[in-house]
């Protein structure tokens, strides 16, 4: 079953198209890989998908439910998570508050004005226990503003994950990650998103071939291809369009 | 546990001063006391926008003023009515104003708030002006009756006695402060704070960004609200000068001052300029050129505020007993080795 699926998607940026008939499909359960080259409209397409934008033709559905335009809050709500390519942390608050927010959210926690939320022992447990397996268990109460960028990186995906949902959207997990941090953090999301569906936009071709259980290729605004890796590493079309350019 | 019996001592402390604060300083300077918690709690709702939802607004006097109104208005008209009911009048005034407004701020942040907000608020100053038949214009509101504080039955206190008046004003006062403090610890506490450093995140994070600027904006002015009230009752005058200009900047001031990251922050800015006013008003009239003074020395050079500052010199201070005590220990262990 398709858990998130758009159909014959469009996007104009004041009339410049950017999303062309883009019908995707996420099964449930995978890693599912969007690559392209620059400027190819993945980040449209997550913020279309997401509730930043309204498309300006086509739908969206998840869960078998039409949620063309929802706002972010409600496709949290219905269960997408989303980290974003530039980190969006909250800068004053720390690693423990920031994913607390999560934690809150995941329990539909919003409006209590009758109890103090340090003293909710069990969302404290839940959120020390997500910082423990972020390994951000020692930078508990460090402002997320001051944490080395490897880590802040980690902050901003795990918080997309600390709302507990059914598909987490993650647009370029590793942006401006040395190696290092790039395998570190692979792995962690490889354990974090166990049993999940994941969407994810990766430049690494490394990463995105270990990783990924089926493939979309955006090239200009277009599906170029859709499929298991094997397939599109063999594709000649994709090959011309993206895979020729980095590889020479 | 030590911690907690301090803090127990502290609070004590503080509560029996408030207590003989009448019988210790004189009916004077309990006035002057008053008028001071009135300014903290104005100071302090005020700083659950900036401070903790990140809105600037440059029109928070009208909400102070709202509530003063509403309670003249409530105890001038209604025969009879009870100072807790006169009270309440005054902070739901300023609650319904900030829900009329509030479908068109809560959208907004930044200059466009601050300046609708000055806008809305000089509508109000001018229509406090003309609408004489309602708000008396100029001269305000002035002479309405102060009703007791009474419970059937039980105890009847008279709120003309100026004694009587301040307890109940630190009642209500540091009961409105508790309840503000109270909210900021709430997991509403958390999502106003994340939307002050983040909004947009928060939205994806699963919350109604309007939404929680509504309740935290309301809330904010319903304090305001009961400062207003307050004050109205306390000088049994209200007039336009309350909803100018100068009054919306006083929290502004107030809130800079004290230290804008901090809970506490506003209460010491209100404090700072009470004793500034009491200080300088025995020399010069010219209150206001000390006042601005102050601003200024303290945006150049202690940006964070009184707070700020004092967290310096704690820093500093127990840095330097904690070097004491290092520098002790390490001598001692010294001397053990050589023997």
């Amino acid at each position: 079953m398709n858990i998130l699926e758009t159909k014959r998607l469009y996007h104009d940026f004041n009339r410049l198209e950017v999303l062309f008939d883009v019908n995707l499909k996420v099964k449930e359960g995978e890693r599912h890989a969007i690559i392209g080259p620059n400027g190819a409209g993945k980040t449209t397409l997550f913020n279309v998908i997401t509730g930043t934008y309204e498309p300006s033709r086509g739908a969206v559905f998840f869960k078998g439910e039409e949620v063309t335009g929802s706002k972010p809050h409600h496709m949290v709500r219905l269960g997408m998570g989303r980290s974003f390519q530039i980190t969006s942390t909250f800068s004053r608050l720390t690693a423990f508050q920031n994913i607390r927010m999560g934690v809150l959210s995941a329990r539909g926690i919003r409006f209590n004005l009758f109890r103090k939320v340090d003293k909710m022992e069990d969302i404290t447990k839940e959120t020390d226990e997500i910082l423990e397996r972020i390994n951000l268990y020692g930078e508990r109460d460090v402002p997320a503003s001051a944490l080395s960028y490897g880590k802040h990186r980690s902050l901003e995906i795990s918080m997309a994950l600390a709302t507990n949902p059914d598909v987490v959207m993650l647009d370029e997990p590793t942006a401006g990650m040395s190696k290092d941090e790039t395998r570190y953090a692979i792995e962690l999301i490889r354990r974090l998103t166990e049993g999940k569906t994941a969407v994810i936009i990766e430049h690494d071709m490394d990463v995105v071939f270990s990783l990924a259980d089926r493939i979309t290729v955006l090239h200009l605004g277009e599906i170029l291809a859709s499929g298991p890796p094997d397939q599109i590493r063999e594709n000649q079309a994709v090959k011309n369009a993206y895979l020729g350019e980095t590889e020479g | 546990m030590m911690n907690r019996t301090i803090k127990g001592i502290v609070w004590g402390v503080m509560l029996l001063v408030l207590v003989l604060y009448p019988w210790l300083f004189g009916i004077y300077y309990t006035n002057v006391f008053v008028i001071f918690a009135i300014f903290a709690l104005y100071a302090i709702s005020y700083n659950l926008l900036l401070g903790f939802t990140g809105l600037f607004s440059f029109g928070h006097a009208m909400f102070f003023g709202a509530g003063a109104y509403a309670t003249a208005l409530a105890l001038t008209h209604i025969e009879g009515c009870p100072l807790l009911v006169a009270l309440l009048f005054g902070f739901l005034g300023s609650v319904c104003l900030a829900l009329l407004l509030a479908p068109i701020v809560a959208r907004l942040a930044h200059s466009a708030f601050a300046m609708l907000h000055l806008a809305f608020s000089m509508l109000m100053y001018t229509l406090a002006l003309k609408l004489r038949g309602i708000t008396g214009g100029e001269d305000g509101i002035g002479g309405f009756p102060i009703p007791p504080f009474r419970i059937p039955g039980v105890v009847s206190v008279d709120m003309t006695d100026p004694l009587n008046f301040y307890y109940f004003a630190i009642a209500v006062l540091g009961g409105s402060l508790w309840i503000a403090w109270f909210l900021t610890k709430t997991p509403f506490g958390q999502i106003i704070v994340s939307v002050r450093d983040n909004d947009k995140r928060v939205d994806y994070m699963g919350f109604k960004v309007p939404q929680t600027k509504t309740v935290i904006y309301a809330l904010s002015c319903g304090f305001a609200g009961v400062a207003g009230s307050m004050y109205a009752m306390f000088q049994n005058l209200i007039s336009a000068a309350a909803l100018g200009i100068g009054n919306s900047f006083a929290p502004i001031v107030m809130t800079m001052v004290g230290g804008v990251t901090s809970f506490f922050g506003p209460i010491w800015g209100a404090a700072i300029f009470a004793i500034i006013e009491e200080l300088t008003s025995r020399y010069t009239e010219r209150v206001l050129l000390v006042n601005g003074l102050v601003l200024i020395i303290v945006v150049l050079f202690f940006p964070g505020g009184f707070m700020h500052l004092v967290g310096i010199i704690k820093g500093k201070w127990l840095g330097f007993i904690r070097a004491q005590w290092f520098a002790k220990r390490s001598r001692k262990k010294a001397t053990e080795d050589d023997s």
